[in-house]
């Protein structure tokens, strides 16, 4: 609440002095005025814990520089999106052209990243996704001014299907909700896993947001494969999770995912989880100094342990902590910024990345188990594992 | 102006329009804001369609979203991708192909009164939502995206800049005032006063010989071809569509608006829209749980003014109820 | 599809079915008795859950936590008639529509400052926690035949009660006429505010004994919602035994649906609801 208050005295007046008197707020910056971070990530609905995580590792990063990036302090600007696509131009467009914000972070959702995309493109802002995996954020729509810390679709499933097809599995079931994050990672497991000599039998498409499950179980117990490759989040990767161990499945057929399946829900998906198998770019018992000071942290700032949306968000700050410094200060310059941003090496919790020329993180890819409620890492899938970026042309 | 039926009418509507039309003066170079009154007034458009399909002829429906949506996409899946059309020719197709669409819904549900008409609606906006959620070639859950805007010339003469904000703007507002006049004609057209007979009292106006099923189709049709055309312009200001337009919660929160600002009122879908937007955005500034006060002030308007906000403004300037 | 196989995917759309006519019998007893459509009908679905959570992890016994938070639910649905919906009763059907979504409103936002946003869940209570073998590969968790028992029950109830009970006699007359009704002598406002908080009740009802099942996210209500509309108007607005039927027939046909005509498995209800409503414009049980 507090952050918020502040937030709102520094953006109402803003704002009602330039309804009202319609003063021109200056734009050029002087070496001491804020460096403007819009943050737009969805605070309420369905994916409001994964903004709030990612919000947290943010500020994480720039606190850790005491909150001043060579001798500027830095604001805040906070939108919620609500992960309501048609709102994403809008207020993409209140940071860029209202607010004038530096850098823009957001969005967790694919769909408002497609809208902010359009809307950012060629502005004087920098964004730095710090979710969204859709392959074409760094792929066909690609920006000089896009930036990536998370990952894409494609990275997070395509190391899966050398690893099912190396684990002994030759036939396969995919299963994911029916929207573009879960397509292309069944898409990417399958391209791999073909090409291992594997082959998916079957591939279903579960409507989304819908939970109920069990009819799709029933089929996959029919069908009886080697084993099943999912794609599910949040609320929805609970419930699956559950629900494949209470059909009795678990113990017959093995269960392996996107690491999402796992990410952030083992608290709640309990006992159930144990055993299962996912790929992903970062595990939270990751053995890395990096790592563990960055949880030891994060945990006495928040009193919560922290999690892969964390990760990403502190990654982003860090971002812009090192662009920032690198170039002494000056964010007017934004073909100088972005050219510091593309040379950076990221010291992350999830072991050091650097950028691809798509501006996607090039990444080594973890293999996971769940053992006792927590995300282990077997061994490394890939690594240094960079998206093909298809349809880029940067 | 005769079209005008009360006071506090013709006062908000002078008011309103001569603040529009001065408004960007005052706004200079915040495109935000420029941006942001646009959007209130296409959503305004929308607003007013279905303010007189629920409160002129009685007609609830919680889909109307869809033909929002429609108009969206009709002008997305037609236009070549990298070549820019011209505006008043493809206003011309998304009205006509949604009126067409409207036609044959309309068809269909109006076989259905009251509630029911309510759920049939919402059915259908439902399904055309996952039609094109599903759809690979129209972009799935992501949508589609616009890139070239058209062009606006009429017989050679180019006087609008679409990539313009101010241009945009000053077209929004333009069509605001043509879909108010043209609403305020039809009510006191002899059309509207049948429709108007039919909503007091259907079995009189069947025995005087009226076909009600014609009239509520043709109200239907004007209806959502025009919630086809504010889609049309959500569309082209940013950009893109998406099929999230359609979802009912976008219907129902339409139905507020218009609500909140008197149904049947027509003037009273701008009142609506504007209340709303500007709650919600100051509202937002001020907490991250918005939804919590938005909903309490919603519900002290409900308890507080009957007739929405355009009822309270006429009691205000000392009218009766119209 | 083998006949076992057929077999038990009837049982998961029956089963599906029933709970379906739990969540939606609330919203159409109400709607029967009182007119009023309450569109907050999913958001007590997921207080209901929530609650659960919440006192399942309090007192660790589901049981305590079932029977708080009905208790709870009841007084909420008492408060929201008595203080609310009493000043509507007068009013256009547009205006409750205006009033319950305010509530929704309300609800989401509590429920995210209370509990947070990340998906939560508790696990199967140990007495019903085990499996029933169906087939060689296929088992049947016990909770969820536990629940299709449980929403049989209250249809059974529900059934008894309207039919054989004084008070089932007060809510048939105020289904047909009103003001006789008064006349007779009833406290029609009481009655009122016990029909709303028994549909309350029961929404909370379908959330409580989901929590093991489900996960509790944020907007889980309006999910749920609309699903039961669809039942709710297949069935017949305000027809418990139509609720029950159309809850039954949109469980299977989801499920059938979903594995068997994958392409159009999202629209399929809402094809079904059309289709109904074109021949049958009132739905199936006209009240």
């Amino acid at each position: 609440m507090n952050n918020k208050k502040k937030i709102f005295l520094s953006v109402l007046p803003a704002t009602v002095a330039a309804t009202i008197i319609s003063m021109s707020t200056g734009s050029m910056a002087a070496d001491s005025d804020p460096i403007k971070v819009g943050v737009m990530l969805p605070f309420s609905g369905v994916y409001a814990g994964l903004g709030e995580s990612t919000r947290n590792g943010l500020k994480q990063a720039i606190k850790e520089q005491g909150n001043n990036i060579a001798g500027r302090p830095v604001e805040f600007i906070e939108m919620d999106t609500e992960a309501k696509p048609a709102r994403a131009p809008e207020i993409t467009s209140s940071l860029v052209d209202n607010q004038q914000a530096d850098f823009v972070i957001g969005p967790v959702h694919s769909g408002v990243a497609m809208g902010m995309i359009k809307s950012i493109k060629g502005k004087d802002s920098i964004m730095i996704i710090p979710n969204a995996g859709a392959n074409a954020a760094t792929g066909a729509f690609c920006q000089p001014n896009v930036f990536r810390t998370s990952f894409s679709s494609w990275q997070t499933a395509f190391p899966m299907g050398k690893e099912a097809y190396d684990m002994g599995y030759k036939k396969i079931v995919t299963m994911s909700w029916n929207y573009g994050f879960g397509k292309e990672s069944l898409e990417a497991f399958n391209e791999s896993f073909t090409k291992a000599g594997g082959e998916v039998i079957k591939e279903m498409l579960v409507p989304f947001p819908k939970t109920e499950f069990q009819s799709y179980l029933t089929e996959i117990a029919s069908i009886n494969p080697d084993a099943v490759f999912v794609f599910f989040a949040g609320g929805g990767a609970v419930k699956f999770v559950k629900d494949y161990d209470a059909m009795g499945l678990k113990g017959k057929i093995p269960l392996l995912g996107s690491g999402f399946l796992t990410e952030g829900t083992t608290t709640a998906q309990g006992p159930a989880a144990e055993e299962v198998i996912t790929t992903l770019h970062y595990a939270d018992a990751l053995d890395i100094p990096k790592n563990k000071h960055f949880r030891q942290d994060y945990e006495t700032l928040y009193g919560k342990p922290a999690d892969l949306f964390a990760v990403q968000g502190y990654d982003a700050g860090q971002l812009i902590a090192q662009a920032v410094t690198a170039t002494q200060g000056n964010t007017s310059d934004k073909a100088a910024l972005i050219e510091q941003m593309e040379q950076l090496e990221i010291d992350s919790p999830r072991g050091a990345f650097h950028f691809s020329k798509s501006h996607n993180p090039i990444q080594t890819i973890y293999l996971r188990k769940v053992v006792d409620g927590q995300n282990t890492v077997v061994k490394v899938a890939h690594e240094n594992l960079e998206d093909p970026a298809r349809g880029c042309r940067l | 102006m005769s079209i005008l039926s009360n006071k506090s009418e013709k006062i908000f509507i002078y008011l309103f329009f001569a603040i529009g039309l001065f408004i960007p003066l005052f706004l200079e170079g915040n495109t935000f804001f420029i941006n942001k009154f646009s959007t209130i007034i296409i959503l305004a458009i929308f607003v007013m369609s279905l303010d007189y399909l629920v409160g002129r002829t009685g007609l609830i429906t919680l889909g109307h979203a869809m033909f929002y949506g429609l108009g969206g996409y009709i002008f997305t899946i037609l236009a070549p991708e990298y070549e820019a059309v011209n505006f008043w020719v493809y206003t011309f197709y998304v009205m006509l192909i949604s009126g067409f669409i409207a036609l044959i819904v309309g068809l269909i549900v109006l076989r259905t009164s009251g509630i029911y008409m309510i759920m049939i609606t919402l059915a259908l906006a439902q399904m055309s939502f996952y039609f094109f959620a599903d759809s690979i070639e129209y972009g799935g859950q992501d949508g589609l995206f616009v890139y070239i805007k058209p062009e606006t010339s009429i017989f050679g003469l180019n006087f609008l800049d679409l990539e313009n904000e101010t241009h945009f703007y000053y077209l929004c507002l333009l069509s605001l005032f043509n879909c108010f006049v043209f609403f305020k004609i039809i009510m006191n057209s002899s059309f509207g006063r049948v429709i108007d007979a039919l909503k007091e009292n259907p079995d009189r106006a069947t025995a005087l010989g009226y076909n009600i099923f014609h009239f509520r189709l043709i109200a239907y049709v004007l209806a959502s071809s025009l919630a086809a055309y504010a889609g049309y312009l959500f569309a082209l200001q940013f950009g893109f569509v998406n099929p999230s337009m359609m979802s009912w919660d976008v219907s129902a929160t339409a139905l507020v608006m218009a609500l909140l600002g008197g149904l049947g009122t027509i003037y009273g879908a701008i009142i609506g829209s504007f209340v709303y937007e500007g709650l919600h955005y100051f509202i937002e500034h001020l907490t991250e749980y918005w939804m919590f006060f938005m909903g309490a002030l919603i519900i002290a308007l409900v308890l507080t003014l009957k007739n929405g906000m355009a009822g309270f403004l006429n009691t205000l300037s000392g009218g009766k109820r119209s | 599809m083998d006949t076992s196989l057929f077999l038990v995917q009837l049982l998961n759309g029956v089963q599906y079915g029933l709970l379906l006519f739990l969540i939606a019998s609330g919203l159409t007893l109400v709607f029967g008795v009182m007119g009023i459509l309450n569109l907050a009908h999913g958001s007590m679905y997921m207080i209901g859950a929530y609650l659960a959570y919440y006192f399942t992890t309090l007192t660790d016994s589901f049981l305590l936590a079932f029977i708080i938070s009905g208790s709870i639910a009841l007084v909420i649905g008492i408060i929201i008639e008595r203080f609310l919906i009493i000043h509507l009763y007068k009013r256009d059907h547009l205006d409750q529509v205006l009033l319950t979504v305010g509530l929704i409103f309300i609800f989401n936002a509590t429920q995210s400052f209370v509990w947070g946003n990340d998906p939560l869940g508790i696990e199967v209570p140990e007495l019903l926690s085990g499996s029933i073998r169906l087939t060689d590969i296929v088992e049947y968790p016990v909770y969820r035949l536990f629940i299709s028992l449980l929403c049989l029950l209250v249809a059974a109830t529900m059934y008894f009660t309207i039919n054989k009970t004084r008070l089932g006699m007060m809510i048939r007359a105020g289904e047909s006429d009103r003001a006789m009704v008064e006349n007779l002598g009833v406290d029609i406002s009481k009655l009122f505010t016990i029909v709303f908080a028994i549909g309350v009740f029961l929404a909370s009802l379908a959330g409580i004994v989901s929590v093991p099942i489900v996960s509790l996210v944020p907007g889980m209500g309006e999910h749920v919602l609309i699903s039961c509309f669809v039942v709710v108007v297949i069935g017949g607005l305000g027809s418990i035994k139509g609720a029950f039927v159309a809850a039954l027939i949109v469980g299977i046909a989801d499920t059938y649906a979903s594995v068997l005509l994958p392409q159009i498995s999202s629209m399929s209800i809402y094809l079904l609801m059309a289709l109904i409503l074109l021949v049958k414009p009132q739905g199936l049980f006209k009240n």
